[in-house]
């Protein structure tokens, strides 16, 4: 890992002057970068053959004015053909384009996930996205479910009603759009309000395991935002439990149910802008009780397990694409609303929020995984090897202590975090598209 | 764990293909099956029906023997997700060695109808079939404690005795072993699966503290 501290006023100074890139690759340490993504590029030469795709099968777009400049390769069409093609243009004109699939053992999961923003060019976010476990442990200590069996193999049909707006594709997936409240709002003088309304594409199913059914979706933001996230509902589990481990349901106290947690990890493949030059780095902002706050950058460049933070965010970073502002196109991962569940110590892939991973086809779940050729659980995947690919694994914990209102049935509990574009368009998507 | 990757070539494999399709029942093809297709697959479709049967075909070619004995069973096919042979057609077959307790997974390429690469392993705990998950419920229902129970409770939830496991609304995952007793050490290196069984009321049966082993086709007592 490299670590590097700013103080505040030479950031200012950096961004005063114009001369950074991003806030932390001013001053002294540009030159220690450059090193870096010099050393990076020639990490990551693979032998030729084992590319995503036949390059140039994609012509390149035109390349409006304040959008990025045109990329190194061209985007990747998304692999797969009706219905598993999403190609929906929202309201605002920004356009995602991705490949659904219902995987036997990680039920849906999503592929070539690539965005354009209004106005702008498609750039790729995500080669792959699914579930990769839900751990279930009660607090009495026992059971603890692993909760990811085959879960293609028992999606829960949806109805018309169970899609509003939208369009099943098949029985089990649906694929919709929905409003997301504003996307701004600015008072002016004299004048009235500038304002406009957002949008989402959702793309979700549902899956039967015991008494739980879960809902897994994502959510792609007219603005580049992507919201996974899972809804927990169906039954509780009607475990008993001393009331220090409960909360007492039903009538009177005959029945304490016992608390329990949701601890759900993604795996999340980013390709950013292509599969080359990606990094990941976290930042953190030092000075809790102090007046000024400096961000301090850790760049990782070796598999990683990290923890949240409050103020703490990670980014994936593509080195050598530019926004229009000559800013690294990057998407966020932000995890702080997560409960943070620490197991016992043989249950080491709850001791970390993220992980971070060099890619290996055969790392799929987070834990139990079911390839003999990789490890069994993914804070064994977090080693030291270097990283030129980053998979990122997102662990997010929800703990239920149940109420009288999860009486069945028991309505959806949601956990899930957010990843939102930094610096892909050089500003407001929706004020380009007002514009257009 | 002993693991080992062994990558083959063989050639004329596809052939065999022809035959032997009741290795895979309708089930099994899940309903992550595309379906069948006007067109040829685009490369990051699912597979369709008909790729799973093959690639479960082929994949079982050299162990037909052992499967008829029930010694190895194909749980299930899945689209291979390898970036690096994106364009390719590839399906991951998962394999269970009962006789070894282990786990194979062998990558078949659709396009040239061979098995291009093979990994095993002891102590892979890979989710649990359709069929391995009726089998737990047949060695549940079998054992006389658990069987009494569990026809007891379905006969005062549907008012009619249970014929067979098929009548219970199944759901198996795999046992992750902890400190549940000796027998559940066992589990280790064993395939042991924990059941979930939904009764025509909408209540469940309390099953919490048991786990099938599958290879030793033994019902376990979880403690704690």
């Amino acid at each position: 890992m490299v670590t590097v501290r700013l103080p505040l006023t030479l950031l200012l100074l950096a961004l005063a002057a114009g001369l950074a890139g991003v806030p932390a690759a001013g001053g002294a340490t540009a030159g220690r970068e450059t090193r870096e993504a010099r050393e990076a590029r020639e990490a990551r030469e693979v032998p030729s053959g084992t590319g995503t795709a036949p390059a140039g099968t994609v012509p390149a777009r035109a390349v409006p004015p304040r959008t990025a400049p045109a990329s190194r390769t061209a985007p990747a069409r998304p692999a797969c053909g009706a219905p598993y093609l999403v190609d929906r243009r929202l309201p605002n004109g920004a356009r995602w384009r991705l490949c659904w699939e219902m995987r036997t053992i990680e039920g849906l999961t999503l592929t070539d996930v690539a965005y354009t923003p209004a106005g702008g060019r498609e750039t790729s976010v995500l080669r792959s996205t699914a579930l990769a476990q839900i751990h279930v442990p009660y607090d009495s200590g026992e059971p603890r479910f692993h909760d990811i069996g085959t879960l293609g193999e028992i999606a829960v049909p949806l109805q018309s009603a169970d899609c509003p707006g939208g369009q099943r594709r098949g029985q089990y997936v649906c694929v919709t759009t929905r409003p997301r409240g504003h996307a701004y709002l600015k008072s002016r003088f004299e004048e009235p309000a500038l304002s406009a309304q957002g949008h989402d594409l959702a793309v979700y199913s549902a899956f039967q395991v015991g008494w739980y059914t879960y809902l897994v979706e994502w959510a792609f933001s007219d603005d580049g935002a992507i919201t996974p996230r899972v809804g927990a509902t169906g039954s509780l589990s009607g475990f008993t439990a001393e009331t220090g481990h409960g909360w007492p349901t039903g009538t009177g106290g005959s029945h304490v149910e016992q608390s329990h947690s949701h601890n759900i990890f993604w795996r999340l493949d980013f390709d950013v802008d292509g599969r080359e030059n990606d990094v990941v780095e976290q930042y953190d902002f030092t000075g809790s009780g102090t007046a000024a706050r400096t961000l301090v950058r850790t760049r990782f460049t070796k598999e990683t397990r990290a923890v949240n933070g409050r103020t703490r965010w990670w980014r994936v970073v593509d080195t050598e694409s530019r926004n229009a502002d000559g800013h690294p196109v990057s998407w966020e991962i932000n995890n702080s609303a997560s409960a943070q569940y620490r197991g016992p110590r043989d249950e080491a892939f709850t001791r970390a929020d993220l992980y971070v991973s060099q890619y290996r086809a055969c790392e799929r779940l987070a834990t139990n995984n079911p390839s003999p050729d990789c490890a069994p659980s993914v804070d064994r995947y977090a080693g030291s090897e270097r990283l030129t690919d980053p998979v990122l694994w997102v662990n997010v914990s929800y703990h239920h202590v149940a109420r009288d209102e999860d009486a069945d049935p028991m309505p959806v509990h949601w956990q899930g975090f957010r990843i939102t574009p930094r610096d892909v368009t050089a500003e407001n998507p929706h004020l380009r598209s007002r514009a257009r | 764990m002993g693991r080992g990757r062994t990558a083959v070539a063989l050639a004329g494999m596809g052939v065999l293909a022809l035959a032997g399709s009741l290795l895979l029942a309708a089930g099994d093809q899940g309903p992550q099956a595309a379906r069948s297709a006007l067109r040829p697959p685009a490369p990051g479709d699912p597979l369709t029906g008909d790729e799973i049967a093959r690639a479960g075909e082929i994949a079982s070619a050299t162990l037909r023997t052992r499967m008829s004995t029930g010694r190895v069973e194909l749980l299930y096919v899945e689209r291979d997700d390898d970036k690096a042979a994106a364009h390719l057609r590839r399906a991951d077959a998962y394999i269970y060695d009962y006789g070894t307790d282990r786990l194979i997974v062998r990558t078949v390429d659709l396009g040239r109808g061979e098995v291009v690469a093979e990994s095993a392993g002891r102590g892979v705990r890979p989710p649990p079939s359709r069929t391995e998950e009726a089998r737990a419920a047949e060695l549940l229902l079998a054992d006389p404690g658990h069987g009494k129970r569990i026809r007891a409770a379905y006969a005062e939830a549907a008012g009619r005795p249970l014929r067979s496991a098929s009548d219970l609304g199944l759901r198996a995952l795999v046992y992750t072993p902890r400190r549940h007793g000796a027998a559940a050490a066992a589990c280790r290196t064993h395939r042991c699966v924990r059941l979930f069984a939904r009764l025509p009321d909408g209540t469940w049966l309390d099953t919490t503290r048991i786990a099938v082993d599958l290879s030793a086709k033994k019902i376990i007592a979880l403690e704690w």
